[in-house]
């Protein structure tokens, strides 16, 4: 067995367009699932019964499933439900947007509630609407405790871009096994994709340690 | 648009096999996974200091790495390295079991150390030993206080198991895959396959959230 | 002077009552928390709501600001009836002040924005004046010291006296107070209940349920002794601490080692 390591550094362009692309997904979908989880919430914990069910089910029905499944589930329907081709690159997005949505919504319902229930009611005696409660005494608390969860859900998603490359998306794991594939330099490219994946991603979880400690609630 | 449920209804026994791997696969993980995550948790809190450092790199390498990478790593790589054959299903039962076992080890070490010490004190105060205070005080607690973290693991095990399609395991994510290609009917297939992992992934979380609550307060200190 | 008597007698008194109760009746579920009780308090009164643990007394208080809603009879705020649109409630609360038993201020503002808070979000007023308008309550309940303390800083009875100056921000016409000290300890409980005093010598409408039974004793107009839901007597002080008509007051009464 000879190992030729020289193949990694031969195709760092590559990796590193496939590292900027991780990135870069895992950026795009957390700016769009914190919002859309923040709403999910509000709506989840909203007066209105038909509001609170939909938002009920889409949390559990996208909690509930593999993301890989999703990704090819998306690849085959969006383009047929909604009539527009779309890139492989958009498709994972969204299937990734979804999935992280719901559990985000899950984060920051946990996060409001835990909020003592004297607070809204000190609030609401004091004249403000559900609102103003909401978003000058509630969401202010709730956001503290909420962090280090939507840090930990950050180094998840991380991981899971990986899996939109079975439908062909350009980052790091795809362009890796490409790679493997186009220069039969397997155990070098799976152990360098391994070991790019470790270096993203051990600081990132020491980070989310620190923010644990720092902003983590003691009960 | 039309919809075409054929394929489905003539695969059935096909993909009913392939739902007994998954299945198969999960429970296998699952069991694998609490006993080298407790051992390895157990070790971290109780063993010896020089341990620590290992133990502590194995599991954040874990918490690092896609489940992905360590799944096609472990098939494809690690006969390169040691020359045996990896059939798919082993090769992905050691890779889930590897990468699963990590936060396995962090929800019992929480457990064990969200014990008030208030406990062990009592427990020496009786004169019991180590052993005896961790077997017969701190466990039967710990373990309480973990069930709810337990059952997420149960549910992103199975979750977990569709990535092994990736090596050409045979379990329901791979062979809803083969069917939808040879169909021409992704939609329908894989549809059904969402709706038959919602029924199997929804009643884990919540049977296991009933089950804590009935058992809660044995966990209370 | 028996119950309906004087009950009859403070109605003859002329004004509109500021609050009053007409047989109001609150369920939770099968369990009835309010079953009928009829009281007021006129304008300038100190009302107390005594009784044992579960009777009901923080229920009715819950329901006057629309916390709770009520299941039957009716609620009068200056002779109106409280409206049952949240929209309209939420105009009714910023004419009462509440004070609850676990003060509930704002961890995330200091003192002085915990009052100031209110009449900048709800009242729209300019922050400037809100804060001038705060430092004078905070002046008056003998905090001014602590503007910019939060409340993690302050003792459980600086807190509560905040909570009372962020209740006063809103100059509500009644104020009403859940137990105000039952979450205190002892050596603070004093501060309290001289801040309370205070108010009430200068003239506020108070509704107070309470456990201490010196302070009703001194400062109350009027007692209502809550039982099971219902009302077993009601009178001034005097009447209730010292010559009881209801067996079920004394019996209360005795049970807190109360000797007069």
């Amino acid at each position: 067995m000879t190992l030729d390591w020289s193949v990694v550094w031969q195709y760092r362009g590559a990796l590193l367009e496939g590292t900027l692309m991780t990135i870069l997904l895992t950026v795009l979908t957390m700016l769009i699932a914190v919002p859309a989880g923040v709403m999910l919430a509000l709506m989840r914990l909203s007066n209105s019964k038909p509001l609170s069910a939909v938002s009920a089910c889409f949390v559990e029905f996208f909690r509930n499933l593999p993301l890989i499944l999703v990704i090819y589930w998306a690849f085959y329907v969006m383009p047929v439900a909604i009539g527009v081709e779309f890139s492989a690159f958009t498709t994972g997005l969204a299937a990734l947007c979804l999935n992280v949505s719901a559990y985000n919504s899950e984060t920051f319902r946990a996060g409001i509630n835990s909020i003592r229930k004297g607070q809204t009611e000190a609030a609401i005696a004091v004249g403000m609407s559900r609102w103003q409660a909401m978003s000058k005494v509630i969401i202010p608390q709730a956001w503290r405790r909420v962090l280090p969860i939507l840090a930990s859900t950050w180094v998840s998603l991380f991981k899971d871009t990986s899996l939109v490359s079975v439908i062909a998306v350009g980052e790091l794991a795809h362009t890796a096994l490409q790679i493997r594939s186009q220069t039969f330099r397997v155990l070098e490219m799976l152990t360098a994709m391994a070991a790019i994946y470790w270096l993203l991603g051990y600081p990132q979880a020491k980070l989310v340690d620190w923010i644990q400690r720092k902003y983590g609630v003691k009960e | 648009m039309e919809i075409d449920l054929s394929p489905i209804l003539d695969s059935w026994q096909y993909l009913l096999g392939g739902l007994g791997v998954t299945l198969l696969l999960s429970v296998l993980t699952v069991i694998c996974s609490t006993i080298l995550g407790a051992a390895i948790a157990l070790a971290r809190v109780y063993g010896p200091a020089w341990l620590r450092v290992p133990l502590v790199f194995y599991i954040d390498t874990m918490r690092a790495i896609p489940v992905l990478v360590v799944l096609v790593w472990t098939y494809f790589a690690v006969p390169i390295l040691f020359g045996f054959n990896f059939p798919p299903f082993w090769a992905a039962l050691v890779a889930l079991t590897a990468h699963i076992a990590a936060y396995v080890a962090e929800i019992v070490r929480a457990g064990i150390e969200s014990i008030r010490p208030g406990q062990i004190r009592a427990g020496l105060a009786i004169g019991m030993s180590q052993a005896q205070i961790v077997r017969k005080i701190i466990l039967p607690q710990a373990t309480v206080r973990m069930l709810p973290a337990f059952g997420s693991i149960l549910s992103i095990t199975i979750k977990d198991t569709a990535i092994a399609a990736v090596i050409a395991v045979p379990e329901f994510m791979k062979r809803s895959e083969t069917i939808a290609g040879q169909s021409y009917h992704p939609i329908e297939v894989f549809t059904f396959a969402m709706l038959v992992y919602f029924v199997i992934l929804f009643p884990v979380t919540r049977l296991v959230d009933m089950f804590y609550r009935r058992v809660a307060h044995l966990g209370r200190s | 002077m028996n119950t309906a008597a004087n009950q009859a007698a403070r109605k003859n008194a002329g004004d509109v009552p500021v609050i009053a109760y007409e047989n109001i009746r609150k369920v939770y579920g099968k369990f009835v928390a309010l079953d009928g009780v009829t009281a007021h308090v006129n304008k300038g009164e100190v009302m107390c709501l005594i009784g044992p643990s579960g009777s009901g007394k923080s229920t009715a208080l819950r329901c006057t600001n629309g916390l709770e809603t009520i299941n039957g009879g009716h609620i009068l705020l200056d002779g109106g009836p409280l409206p049952d649109s949240e929209t309209e409630m939420r105009k009714i609360r910023q004419r009462m002040g509440m004070v609850f038993q676990s003060f509930e201020l704002f961890p995330h503002k200091t003192a002085v924005q915990n009052v100031a808070l209110g009449p900048v979000t709800v009242l729209g007023m300019n922050p400037s004046q809100a804060i001038e308008r705060s430092m004078a309550l905070l002046d008056k309940v003998g905090l001014a010291a602590k503007a910019d303390n939060y409340p993690s800083g302050l003792s459980g009875g600086q807190q509560q006296r905040v909570a009372i100056a962020r209740a006063l921000a809103m100059e509500p016409e009644v104020m009403l107070f859940d137990e105000p000290t039952s979450a205190l300890d002892p050596e603070t409980i004093g501060e309290v209940l001289s801040v309370m005093k205070k108010l009430a010598d200068e003239g506020m409408t108070m509704i107070v349920v309470t456990h201490e039974m010196s302070f009703a004793r001194r400062v109350a107009n009027w007692v209502v002794v809550f039982d099971h839901g219902k009302v077993v007597e009601e009178g001034p002080p005097r009447q209730i601490f010292e010559d009881p008509t209801a067996q079920r007051t004394q019996d209360f009464l005795s049970h807190l080692g109360w000797n007069g």
